[in-house]
């Protein structure tokens, strides 16, 4: 009934981080997300925190961040989820526009 | 033990000096016969002093507004009790502080006037106006203090109760019920099992029904244990309040003091950290924003 | 999004975070215990309801022009921009801090004060307590109106309602509260919930699904008609900016000026009112907008803004 915690890792680029300390996109509405993307020098890696009340995805979520990380080239990097109910089509679709926002300097 | 819901005006005898209430009078306004009747306003003494009640009737419904009935605030209700204030205020405004006639709420209430016409017209100010009137008579150097005897729920317990300076409540096993929502309703909406949501309350009374609840979040300041005992309880918090105001601690008193109190009771503890945080975090950028 | 796009945006649409920024001056925003604080709700795990690292509000301080503005954004989509344990915190916060920059100001400029008054502005998107921490909440609600009553006199608070959940429950309250109300048409003010009406009174007398039902008991054009909503502007982030600005440069009086409860005159002028819902007693709002003088007042509802405006019939100072 809690809310699960998951954690996940991939080797991303070194160096292809995000200009700023950290960025903050989205909301967590009903079948949406918000992600806090911060700059972290770790060899590369991509880290990943998921909070989300749904239950037994564990290997969906691994496929789209997974996914997220290798199509995007971005390295370097702490993604902290806050999920309610989102579909992985939507988690992709927001995290491809947040790395895009971050990068962009673009109003939040 | 005796239950005190639907027994405003038996609240009141039992708590005011013997046949010292004069109901309508308040300073020198006089409320006109039958209005806003789920109100019951006044003038009374309480050890010889003059106090100002302000109580619910839920025996009354009020023929103008019909959805006022069984301790309903509607409009005329809301309007009534903020007057029956304004007028205390003006009554001693040349009185110091310590002198000031203390305000006594008696809150018997399920709820403000829910109704089509309350809409049109503006159910929302009638409430607010009540509450900013108490809180200017707190402010202005006036003890308020709020007596729960039976049904302090929601959007009602704030109207007439969660403005005073300390809130006093009998126990639950007078039948007093404090609370947004009962459990079974929140049950329904939030889709958890009763079960579970009952053994979760007992970890933390930030949702749960009861007074033992709101004890525990700094909402209620004592339980008086049994109605026999409202008189002395009132008497004692009225000095407790009027000792504070007259040494200048108003914080100590009042919905900011609730704050402190819920922390200190381990029912409220992110709250002093997001105004801690908050502050830090103005002061390193204030420089750019105060000229 | 940039500055000037995000100006054209509908304000209905805005998120609370675009709200807080596009309304104060460009690049002025800074958000107070923003998401990288990371301050969720404690209370939401333990019911496996989902958090957010701003529990549902923007809440910061920006500039418009000379004057410091603190800011209070509530995110509708966010479990209906509901106030629980800390967004209310993080709301009475900028309630505190606006009274301290007041103080600051009162004595670094005592005599052209006007320029450098700190104002606090709500964008509200709320239908009041969040059950699922609800007497945190109620709690919460209390110390705001505390708080409303230490800005008498002080500084201007002033309510913006034009986005999707509206303004209800004890936010309602809070609002009549503050100093200023302005609304778009598709903003939504008032107490009890559309659903709880049709519970208490039946389906024939008040059906929660008619939206139109909705928007005349409780929509913006209504409470214009009525004052309780001050400005009326059309759903766009500008207009509400605007109007927010040129309020904001006017004297503070005439920002309290537009108060409807508040004291003990106020007080008299609503139960004027109350006398005439009795007397009325309309089974619609119509009824009150023709009272006022409206001729064909189910023309209104379809009317665009500007017309609107120009051809209404207010409700008058004495009520009658």
């Amino acid at each position: 009934m809690a809310l699960q915690h998951l954690e996940f890792s991939y080797p991303g680029i070194p160096g292809a981080s995000i200009p700023d300390q950290w960025f903050h996109s989205g909301v967590v509405g009903s079948g949406d997300m918000e992600v806090l993307l911060t700059r972290k020098e770790q060899q590369g890696k991509v880290t990943v925190k998921v909070c989300t009340p749904v239950r037994g995805f564990e290997q969906v979520w691994d496929k789209v961040l997974e996914r997220f990380v290798l199509e995007s080239g971005c390295g370097d990097l702490e993604l902290e989820i806050n999920d309610n109910n989102a579909t992985p089509f939507v988690v992709g679709l927001r995290l491809r526009q947040a790395l895009q926002d971050a990068r962009g300097g673009e109003l939040a | 033990m005796e239950s005190m819901i639907g027994r405003g005006r038996d609240a009141i005898s039992m708590i005011v000096d013997p046949d010292s209430f004069t109901e309508n009078r308040v300073g020198e306004a006089q409320v006109p016969e039958g209005y806003g009747p789920g109100a019951v306003v006044g003038t009374a003494s309480l050890n010889g002093r003059p106090v100002t009640i302000l109580a619910n009737d839920a025996q009354a419904v009020n023929p103008r507004f019909p959805v006022v009935y069984f301790g309903v605030i509607g409009m005329e209700e809301a309007y009534k009790m903020a007057s029956a204030v304004y007028e205390s205020i003006l009554a001693d405004r040349d009185k110091p502080v310590g002198e000031k006639r203390p305000l006594l709420l008696i809150v018997d209430t399920p709820g403000n006037g829910p109704g089509k016409v309350e809409e049109i017209f503006g159910m929302n100010k009638a409430t607010g106006a009540y509450q900013l009137a108490l809180a200017e008579a707190r402010k202005a150097g006036h003890a308020v203090i709020a007596m729960v005897i039976g049904r302090a729920i929601s959007g009602a317990f704030l109207c007439h109760g969660l403005q005073a300076d300390h809130i006093l409540a009998l126990p639950k096993e007078c039948g007093t019920m404090i609370h947004v929502m009962p459990l079974t309703s929140i049950s329904r909406i939030t889709k958890m099992d009763i079960e579970r949501l009952e053994e979760l309350s007992q970890e933390s009374p930030v949702f749960a029904a009861g007074v033992d609840f709101f004890y525990r979040l700094g909402g209620v300041e004592e339980i008086v244990p049994a109605p026999e005992g409202m008189r002395d309880a009132l008497a004692r918090h009225v000095e407790l309040v009027e000792a504070l105001k007259r040494e200048g601690h108003y914080e100590q008193t009042g919905p900011w003091s609730r704050g402190a109190l819920g922390a200190e009771r381990g029912g409220r503890t992110t709250r002093p950290e997001v105004l801690r945080r908050m502050a830090e975090e103005f002061a390193a950028v204030s420089s750019s924003y105060l000229a | 999004m940039n500055y000037q796009e995000g100006q054209n945006h509908s304000f209905l649409e805005a998120t609370a975070r675009e709200r807080a920024n596009l309304l104060v001056d460009e690049g002025s925003f800074t958000e107070l215990l923003g998401p990288q604080d990371r301050m969720t709700s404690p209370h939401l795990p333990a019911l496996g309801e989902a958090v957010s690292f701003d529990d549902g509000v923007v809440t910061g301080v920006g500039r418009i022009g000379t004057r410091p503005v603190f800011l209070i954004s509530q995110e509708g989509r966010f479990i209906g921009g509901a106030v629980g344990e800390v967004h209310g915190a993080k709301m009475a916060g900028i309630f505190r801090l606006a009274l301290e920059a007041y103080e600051a100001a009162a004595k670094a400029h005592p005599d052209n004060l006007d320029l450098y008054r700190p104002a606090v502005v709500i964008s509200f998107e709320t239908g009041g307590v969040r059950l699922h921490e609800a007497n945190a909440g109620l709690l919460a609600h209390a110390e705001v109106m505390d708080l409303i009553q230490d800005t008498k006199g002080k500084l201007p608070v002033i309510s913006l309602i034009g986005s999707k959940v509206g303004c209800f429950g004890g936010m309602g309250f809070v609002a009549a509260a503050t100093d200023a109300i302005i609304m778009s048409p598709q903003g939504r003010l008032g107490l009890t919930g559309p659903e709880v009406i049709e519970q208490e009174m039946g389906k024939e007398e008040f059906d929660a699904s008619d939206k139109s039902l909705i928007s005349r008991t409780t929509g913006g054009k209504h409470k214009y008609i009525m004052r309780d909503c001050n400005i009326l502007v059309e759903d766009k982030v500008a207009d509400f900016r605007r109007a927010l600005c040129e309020l904001l440069a006017q004297p503070y009086e005439k920002v309290c000026a537009c108060r409807r409860i508040g004291s003990y005159e106020l007080v008299k002028e609503q139960m004027d009112l109350v006398a005439l819902a009795a007397e009325l007693n309309p089974g619609d709002a119509k009824d009150v907008w023709r009272y006022y003088g409206n001729e064909h007042p189910e023309q209104l509802p379809e009317l665009e803004t500007a017309e609107f405006l120009r051809v209404v019939h207010r409700r008058p100072k004495e009520v009658r």
